[in-house]
């Protein structure tokens, strides 16, 4: 009994010397769970021009670095009339103190250097807080005609490596360039890249043309062609611009055609004796096969990027929403049970996310939700917004914007999927169906 | 001699019987004045249709009959609104006795004010009997429904932070920290120098949340009460009580580490009492020794213990400077645990940051997710964070876990 007391006595004097001791034992510990969103200060300094040759591009290519990593809200630019620091010499040490008063946070420093008709671009990245360089510097080389992807890879690397996000600078976007007035518009379709600059026409504006979109490895495009009065599927060359029909049931109409994940097969809407559903066609053989059968219109079909499933819009429960099947067809799961109609589903290239239109009590959203149909959210409002296209890295997305009014005309526009930095993409005119192409190699 | 002690007399026995005569008969004669009864008439409730109905018959009549017609319905609530008293002349009429009815259009001067009676307007409007006409009732929902003004909505600005900053003036120049106008002095003196011109700045607009186009658009102001109520939580099923540790806190409170320990010190229920006790005791000696710095390396921090006060001031310091604006969705989802030394002037060892872990992400999630509390703790630590220079011990080194879970794309 006795012992027992006494263990005890001693096991609480133990706990009392040592509880104080804990309490004031090892470093301080803080946890922060607040912070603030706002685009990161950064300085892109012209670059260093390393022959006469190169002059021109310098600034020029340091230009578009800029306008790429501030076009996407998450960065901001301190202006050329800020900098204290000179960069002369590509090689020359950082002034860090010099960067840091004028609270930059990150800096791109880089040289050009031209000999013949090629380019040389190398740059590389600071964190200036840290007094650290980021990554390696990196060096791209090509003809001078395509300064610009140099610009657009710089950029992309100094943004992937910041964010840890994918690059998506170095991209193009194939869509619809319309000119005219609203009752006899012309439709062409056109390339650009995913800023508006080095547009090309792929096709006259002798027949309609709809809903264009790029293959996996962005060397052909499918769209729909009114060139025989009806809407038909044809598959254009980029390279060569030349196109073809695919084949077809006669007596069809075929129409929203998408590639698969693997570039084989297209997936696309038939409509026969009245009623719409999905097929699927191989490419090399040219063989299709029924993916739906309900007398409900289903169109709209994407694949996930693991080319297993696919999501469409349907109207088989009165109103259109979203489904997702087997990509070899069967008994779809329905996503979307919001308010509304849910149209123009687009899996994410990442595979988290479906974009989709939405449109309720008269107005037009572009919006986002998980596969299963959680966490929706609308980034966008207005009185016609529709047809979203991913950017490679799965963080922006493109879509159409139409006016109201005799005088409306659709433009592209593009967000990020947190819902801000809306913005126009500038084209020389009325422009509709974006369609992004995968990163450039 | 006499005369003046009689005067002194008689006046205090006349002033005794005065207070007893008050004393007696005051509450005869001074009483209280009873406080005029409240006149009280009951107020019948009308639905926005019985409303609806009357003004539209208000609008019919208006628009058939000549705007003069005295005979015009009444308004819905003065039927059975008691008669204002008259107030007197002079004293002005509360506006509480202006009675519910919509104030007479101005269109209608000449209805009845005494021009004799200085009375206030409102009196005057308030005694005519004959209540003018009502306006035609344009939108009568708009007067039944009560105004439910739109839920304050942040403004989209580029930079989202807890606390939101003040909107700058128009012609402000967006800066990192407020400054104020300064203009060069006009004295002639070439002595002082004269500052240079700096324009006005204020610190970048801030808002606490992410606004997008789709909810700035939202056009209809949303009622500030809830749509539907939620049902209470059911309460946690109880967890069945350890038998022999009767002050182990309860369940839900533990924090993950007091479950673990709790967990260890719950290990050897089965043995002996005896041997529970032994190897407590041993555990808690080892404990203890091992806590004890050994001589001439380690060391335990002494002094006064950080309050929470200056704590909270690191955190929030900390927090202004923690941009994830920039980060990828993906290493949003990393808490990461960064430690860093401290110089005894406030500010932090660069060279010393170090990330200890992380956990929810991959590593070159973490790595960024690094990189911007690196950044942070660097940027507001450049000129010393304010802590208590007589606690340097306390804080000569911290860890900090920066948890991005609020800070998520939502």
């Amino acid at each position: 009994m006795f012992r027992h007391l006494t263990l005890a006595l001693a096991l609480a004097g133990a706990a009392f010397a040592a509880a104080p001791l804990a309490a004031q034992d090892g470093p301080l510990r803080l946890e922060i769970t607040e912070g603030v969103i706002e685009p990161l200060p950064y300085a892109v300094p012209a670059f260093v021009a390393e022959n006469s040759a190169a002059q021109k591009y310098a600034t020029e290519i340091s230009r578009v670095v800029a306008s790429d990593l501030s076009g996407t809200g998450l960065f901001r630019e301190i202006p050329a009339s800020a900098h204290i620091a000179r960069v002369t010499s590509f090689d020359a040490p950082v002034g860090y103190a010099d960067w840091k008063a004028v609270n930059a946070e990150a800096l791109i420093t880089g040289a050009v250097s031209v000999s013949g008709d090629r380019l040389t671009v190398k740059f590389r990245l600071y964190d200036i807080y840290s007094g650290q360089q980021l990554g390696e510097g990196l060096q791209f080389a090509a003809t001078t005609a395509s300064w610009r992807r140099m610009a657009h890879k710089v950029a992309d690397a100094a943004y992937s490596r910041i964010t840890g996000e994918g690059a998506y600078f170095d991209s193009r976007v194939v869509f619809v360039a319309e000119t005219g007035p609203k009752n006899a518009r012309q439709k062409r379709l056109a390339v650009m890249d995913y800023d508006g600059a080095n547009v090309q026409y792929l096709t006259d504006s002798s027949t309609i043309v709809l809903a264009p979109r790029f293959s996996p490895t962005g060397d052909r495009v499918l769209y729909t062609s009114f060139e025989t009065g009806f809407p038909r599927i044809k598959l254009l060359n980029v390279a060569s611009v030349t196109a073809q029909l695919l084949p077809e049931t006669p007596g069809t109409m075929t129409f929203a055609p998408r590639f698969s994940p693997d570039g084989r097969q297209v997936v696309y809407s038939l409509e026969q004796g009245g009623n719409t559903d999905i097929w699927k066609m191989d490419l090399n053989t040219g063989q299709s096969a029924r993916l739906t059968n309900t007398p409900s219109i289903e169109t709209g079909p994407s694949y996930s990027p693991d080319g297993s499933r696919i999501v469409f819009e349907s109207d088989r429960s009165g109103t259109q929403q979203l489904y997702i099947m087997s990509a070899s067809g069967g008994e779809p799961t329905r996503i979307s049970f919001g308010q509304g109609r849910y149209g123009t589903p687009v899996w994410s290239p990442r595979g988290d996310l479906i974009a989709f239109t939405k449109q309720n009590e008269g107005r037009f959203h572009i919006g986002v939700m998980r596969t299963d149909g959680s966490e929706e959210r609308l980034l966008t409002a207005s009185f016609l917004d529709e047809g979203p296209t991913w950017a490679p890295n799965g963080r922006v997305i493109m879509f159409t914007r139409e006016t109201a009014g005799a005088g409306g005309e659709p433009r592209l526009y593009s967000v990020d999927i947190t819902g801000r930095n809306l913005k126009v993409v500038p084209t020389a005119g009325a422009a509709s169906d974006p369609a992004w192409s995968p990163l450039l190699p | 001699m006499a005369s003046p002690e009689k005067i002194g007399i008689t006046v205090s026995a006349a002033g005794h019987a005065g207070v007893f005569l008050w004393a007696v008969l005051g509450g005869w004669l001074f009483q209280p004045q009873p406080s005029e009864p409240v006149e009280m008439a009951e107020v019948s409730l009308m639905s926005e249709s019985e409303f609806a109905a009357i003004s539209a018959a208000a609008e019919a009549a208006a628009s058939r009959a000549p705007v003069a017609a005295p005979e015009a319905p009444s308004p819905p609530a003065a039927p059975e609104v008691p008669e204002p008293e008259q107030p007197p002349a002079g004293q002005p009429a509360e506006s509480a006795q202006a009675t519910p009815e919509p104030p007479a259009p101005d269109a209608q001067p000449d209805a009845a004010p005494d021009v004799s009676e200085p009375t206030p307007p409102a009196a005057a409007r308030s005694e005519a009997p004959p209540t003018p006409p009502l306006p035609p009732v344009e939108e009568p929902s708009a007067t039944i429904l009560t105004e439910i003004s739109p839920r304050p909505r942040p403004r989209p600005a580029p930079r989202v932070a807890p606390t939101p900053a003040e909107a700058p003036e128009p012609d402000a120049q967006v800066s990192e920290t407020a400054e104020a106008e300064t203009r060069p002095e006009p004295t002639p003196e070439p002595e002082p120098v004269p500052e240079p011109p700096r324009e006005e700045a204020a610190p970048p607009e801030a808002t606490t949340e992410i606004v997008t186009e789709a909810t700035e658009t939202d056009e209809a102001p949303e009622s500030s009460a809830p749509l539907a109520t939620s049902r209470p939580r059911p309460r946690p099923a109880r967890p069945a009580r350890p038998a022999p540790q009767a002050d182990s806190p309860p369940a839900e409170t533990r924090t993950a580490e007091t479950r673990t320990a709790a967990a260890e010190r719950g290990k050897p229920a089965a043995p002996a009492r005896e041997d529970v006790v032994a190897d407590a005791l041993a555990e808690a000696l080892a404990s203890e020794q091992a806590a004890k710095p050994a001589a001439g390396q380690g060391r335990a921090a002494s002094g006064p213990p950080m309050t929470s006060g200056e704590k909270d001031a690191l955190r929030l310091a900390v927090q202004a400077c923690w941009n994830t604006g920039s980060l990828s969705s993906d290493a949003l989802q990393v808490t990461v645990t960064v430690r860093v030394l401290m110089s005894p002037d406030g500010r932090p060892q660069s060279n010393s940051i170090e990330m200890l872990g992380y956990e929810g992400g991959s590593q070159a999630a973490a790595r960024q997710a690094y990189e911007a509390a690196r950044r942070a703790i660097i940027r507001c630590g450049a000129n010393g964070y304010d802590l208590p220079a007589e606690k340097y011990d306390q804080w000569d080194e911290i860890e900090m876990i920066f948890n991005p879970t609020n800070m998520r794309i939502k």
